[in-house]
């Protein structure tokens, strides 16, 4: 993020308006997030209704600016809050399956595996997105989706490896170490705030977190919180009584994908290369949880009938 | 190749056998490689009889069926049996790229059919119709307004601890003590990897 001068930030401030009404044409900016920001702006400065249900629109500010400044700020209800603009995010760009045995099936496992965190007490939140890709997502506070893509071609333990991934993503606050240094990474924030005016303000800054969100699920994790979470998410299934080979399994599965292959392809790129993330796995796994896996395999659809 | 004759069954064999009554759900029978001499077993296990010593490099096919950290293999002679799955590699240096070693069609149909097909019962037809399919990918986040209105809906789905307790119970999950796996050393920087993410 270092290569955010200070050029084109002064650059905003002239010619924001100009690059408001092109977003796309910036999609390939290399300051992505400063390209992000500027779309997010745009798109909100038209759209104007950006806030989730029940929000007063200056909350963002100071969610923003707590985030900007130290984590110690950030309790568990701003957590959650924060949590609430991602997932809102995440769920404007493919809407939620309608299969809603389904969706309470994954409420079920997912809950259940939450159980067994450092966390047990959030609002755990399970969502299933009605998308043909393979992929799987979390947001502070408890929000967890995954694509029906994904639930198509797993087994149960499968299924409950990914979840339990993605709820280490939320116990360890990976999204929100992110998000604090992508926030970080330029006065630009504060900034470009300061060039709003009005009413328009706390709307703004709302965009800058619909901005940094965008940024953040469209590049991904810190590689070493993306092994944090794989090694980790092995032992809680595995506490949860799973077979612990269900995300192993999985990534087995995802390294035989093609990188063009666009079911795939975001899930490739956002994280550390497959065969990468398996090395990982067995130097921390060996054959010590090999005695939990002598398990039936569940088929999900066995579960739904 | 020795061939030993089968022992008791274990539980990774009864396992096996339940897997096998079911459908599998595997989707790649790609090309592998022995990454280490291992045996390949009947049966999944380590108690399983043997039915051939395996040198590092043996190239094998990767059938969709895998129970626990087992999976099923088949040899170039058309033997089968099965493998720890960490014994198994891909079989380009090219990490997290498919080797298509037996297909003639392209890189991106074959990949179709892999991730598509369910095995050998799968029909080819289903596979090639999905082909051009495309999943969420980041033009469709950055695009996105906001929903506020389906996160309130998926807050909806919710369970309680209780209810998530009853299902455990029904699905006869029970909690066990594991230990945090202890972290390795990092792999060395990729270079393919996103320069935004920062690489230690």
């Amino acid at each position: 993020m270092k290569r955010l001068t200070l050029l084109p930030i002064a650059r905003v401030t002239i010619c924001g308006a100009l690059l408001a009404a092109t977003p796309t044409l910036f999609a390939q900016d290399p300051g992505r997030a400063l390209g992000g920001l500027l779309r997010g702006l745009g798109g909100n400065l038209q759209i104007g209704n950006l806030a989730p249900a029940g929000n007063q629109g200056a909350q963002p500010t100071d969610l923003l600016k707590m985030l900007s400044e130290s984590m110690e700020s950030i309790d568990e209800p701003k957590e959650i809050e924060i949590g609430r603009q991602l997932a809102a995010v995440l769920l404007g760009s493919k809407p939620l399956s309608r299969d809603m045995a389904l969706q309470r099936y994954v409420n079920q496992l997912g809950r259940w595996i939450s159980l067994q965190s450092s966390r047990p007490n959030l609002p755990w939140t399970f969502g299933v997105i009605d998308d043909p890709g393979f992929n799987a997502f979390a947001a502070p506070g408890g929000y967890v989706f995954v694509t029906k893509g994904l639930i198509d071609r797993v087994d149960e333990a499968e299924l409950a490896g990914i979840l339990a991934h993605e709820i280490t993503h939320v116990e360890a606050k990976h999204h929100l170490m992110a998000l604090r240094s992508k926030a970080r990474a330029g006065l630009f924030a504060a900034l470009v705030g300061s060039q709003v005016r009005g009413s328009a303000a706390a709307q703004a800054i709302s965009a800058q977190m619909l901005a940094l969100g965008k940024d953040l699920y469209g590049s991904g994790l810190d590689q070493a919180d993306e092994f944090e979470s794989d090694r980790q998410g092995v032992a809680l299934a595995a506490r949860a009584g799973f077979d612990p080979y269900g995300l192993p399994a999985v990534l087995q599965q995802l390294r035989t994908a093609s990188p063009d292959n666009q079911l795939f392809s975001l899930a490739l790129s956002t994280h550390p290369p497959t065969q990468q993330r398996l090395d990982q796995l067995e130097q921390a796994m060996g054959r010590r949880l090999d005695d939990l896996a002598g398990k039936p395999v569940v088929r999900i659809a066995d579960r739904l009938r | 190749m020795r061939r030993d004759p089968p022992l008791g069954l274990s539980a990774w064999q009864l396992g096996a056998l339940a897997l096998a009554v079911v459908a599998p759900f595997a989707w790649a029978q790609e090309s592998a490689v022995i990454k280490r001499a291992t045996e390949l077993r009947q049966m999944p296990g380590t108690s399983a009889a043997v039915v051939a010593s395996l040198p590092a490099q043996t190239v094998v096919t990767r059938l969709p069926d895998r129970s626990g950290p087992w999976v099923q293999v088949r040899l170039a002679d058309g033997a089968s049996g099965w493998l720890h799955m960490f014994d198994l590699g891909p079989t380009s240096g090219a990490a997290s790229t498919a080797a298509p070693t037996e297909s003639s069609g392209s890189g991106l149909l074959r990949g179709m059919t892999n991730l598509l097909g369910r095995g050998p019962g799968a029909s080819s037809t289903t596979s090639t119709s999905a082909s051009g399919i495309r999943g969420l990918d980041k033009s469709d986040i950055q695009r996105a307004q906001p929903n506020p209105a389906a996160v309130t809906e998926v807050e909806g789905q919710r369970l309680t601890e209780a209810q998530a307790r009853e299902f455990a119970a029904r699905a006869q999950l029970q909690a066990v003590p594991v230990d945090p796996l202890p972290a390795p050393p990092r792999p060395a920087p990729a270079n393919q990897g996103d320069p935004s993410q920062p690489q230690q």
